[in-house]
This record gives C-alpha cells, sequence and structure tokens, in this order.
C-alpha cells in the first residue's frame, strides 16, 4: 500500500481516521518544533499545532494535491502562528519573563549556553514576518523558493524579509558579537 | 563577524529550539485522541450527496430536499413570470373564447 503523505491524505479525503492518525504521528513533532521557533511559547505552539493538524481532517475533502502534503501543512502551521501573533496584545519581552519550557530540564540545557539563548531572545523580537522567513530558512533548511511559496510571497519579497531580519538581529546582537553601532 | 560565522550562531541557536519535547507532543496527541469533528465538503460534492439513496441517517437531506420544495413553490405563488405592468390585475387570457370559435377561414372567409 502507498504510503506516502499524499496517498494518506486522499484516504483522509475518503474519511479514513487511521490513515489521519497515522499523518498526525508523522508530522506533529515537526510542525510543534516550527510553532514553538516562531511563537517562542510552548503553550501557545501546543495549541497551533493542534489546530493545524484537525485542519488537515477538516479540509481533506477540499485538499488538491497542488502542493507536497508538508509544504500545505507548513504553510497552515506558518498561518496560523501569524495569526496568532496578530491577535496577541504585546508584551514587552521584560514583562513577559523567560520563556517557559515545560520539558524537564530544558531550562539548564538553555541557560548552558548564553550567546545562544540571546540569539533566540532576539530572534522573538523580530517582526513575525521577518521571524517566520528567518525560521523556515534557517531552521527548517528550507530554499528561499520553498520558504517564499509558504508565506505567500515572492521570492525577492523572502529575500529582503531575511536582510532586514538579519540587519535586526545584529543591531540586537551588537554587544554580542561585537560590531560598532553604524 | 562575518555573513558566514553569523549565519552558522542562527542556525545553531534555532537547532538548540529544534528538540522535539516528547511532553509536548503527547499532550497534543492526547488532545487529538478524541472524536474527530464534521469534514467540510466541497461545494461540487452536494450534488452527489443529495443522490446518495441512503436513508439512515437523512436529516440533512430531508432538510435540503424540503428547502427546495419550499423555494419553488415561493417562487411559483409570487408570479415572477407575470408581465411586470399586469402584476396587479388577475388575467385568465387575454382574447375571449369567442375569438377561438368565431374566427372566419383567413383564406376563404368562411364563418363556422
Amino acid at each position: 500500500m502507498d504510503d506516502s503523505d499524499e496517498a494518506l491524505m486522499g484516504r483522509v479525503a475518503r474519511g479514513d481516521e487511521r490513515a489521519y492518525r497515522n499523518l498526525v504521528q508523522r508530522h506533529l513533532p515537526a510542525m510543534l518544533g516550527l510553532a514553538r521557533r516562531i511563537l517562542g511559547n510552548a503553550a501557545e505552539a501546543e495549541d497551533v499545532a493542534q489546530e493545524a493538524m484537525l485542519r488537515v481532517w477538516t479540509h481533506a475533502p477540499r485538499w488538491q494535491p497542488l502542493a507536497a502534503f508538508r509544504t500545505w501543512l507548513t504553510r497552515v502551521t506558518v498561518n496560523l502562528c501569524l495569526d496568532r501573533k496578530r491577535r496577541a496584545p504585546w508584551v514587552e519581552l521584560e514583562a513577559a519573563g523567560e520563556i517557559v519550557d515545560p520539558a524537564p530540564g530544558a531550562g539548564e540545557q538553555a541557560e548552558s549556553d548564553e550567546r545562544e539563548r540571546a540569539v533566540t531572545t532576539a530572534i522573538q523580537q523580530l517582526p513575525d514576518r521577518q521571524r517566520a522567513a528567518i525560521v523556515l530558512t534557517y531552521s527548517e533548511g528550507m530554499s528561499n523558493a520553498q520558504a517564499a511559496e509558504i508565506l505567500g510571497t515572492s521570492v525577492s519579497a523572502l529575500e529582503t524579509l531575511l536582510v532586514r531580519g538579519k540587519q535586526n538581529l545584529r543591531r540586537a546582537l551588537r554587544d554580542l558579537i561585537g560590531e560598532e553601532e553604524p | 563577524m562575518k555573513s558566514q560565522e553569523f549565519d552558522a550562531l542562527l542556525m545553531r541557536a534555532l537547532k538548540r529550539q529544534n528538540k522535539a519535547d516528547e511532553a509536548s507532543v503527547e499532550r497534543v496527541l492526547a488532545r487529538l485522541s478524541g472524536p474527530v469533528p464534521r469534514q467540510q465538503l466541497p461545494f461540487w460534492r452536494l450534488p452527489a450527496v443529495l443522490l446518495d439513496w441512503q436513508f439512515a441517517p437523512a436529516w440533512p437531506r430531508v432538510a435540503a430536499l424540503g428547502a427546495c420544495a419550499v423555494i419553488g413553490f415561493a417562487i411559483g405563488l409570487s408570479g415572477v413570470d407575470r408581465r411586470i405592468d399586469r402584476t396587479d390585475t388577475a388575467v385568465i387570457t387575454s382574447g375571449g373564447i369567442g375569438s377561438i370559435v368565431f374566427e372566419p377561414e383567413p383564406l376563404t372567409g368562411a364563418q363556422p
């Protein structure tokens, strides 16, 4: 039996719940990680990943295999993250405190490298679309074309997002990376 | 810091966040383990739903059929097929029955 994502999605469209559970098992960890990197909050990332997985089921009969299933699911997850960020009231990072990670020992692990923690904090302060572009490119290892497709923009617009995002990061991390203020 | 070094730093920092959190995955899986919601049917499948002769449970189909019947009656009663200048008068026929019976033959002029 064909066990590809697209074949499973075809079965989900016909109401096959087992195929749906299979897809969820396969893609949930990656989508949860992606949502967490974009949102910077474990609890919100869980809500977004759950919503994205439910959409796999509810939207399956309307799904058209125009793009790879993984690309479609990533787009759904990123859009849900951006929507949530848009709706959520702005909270100053100092007021919000540290990002709570419920995993045992995750706090100690994060503290072990101040430098990388500072980078992740700076990434969280970026505007939503710049952050999404950086996460998709540097964390998911996507090409600019793939990331542009997921964000629903052109490759040149994505490149602009990346350049601006990195400029903002360099500015925020100038003490850390030893750069002079322009 | 050079561009490549900065890119590498970004990748390392994001990779650190990449590690899957088992407990978090389990929590979401537990939330998804309940009954699944209704799937959204595309519009082009609706005629197929109406033509699917399965009688149990068929409330949506009965409701759709009833709605079609009500719309049909409403259109029939509203008289949308009548001419706009005659909507206020009840007209049974425009010509009397006599015009049919006593009309002379067009060629011969013979009366019936």
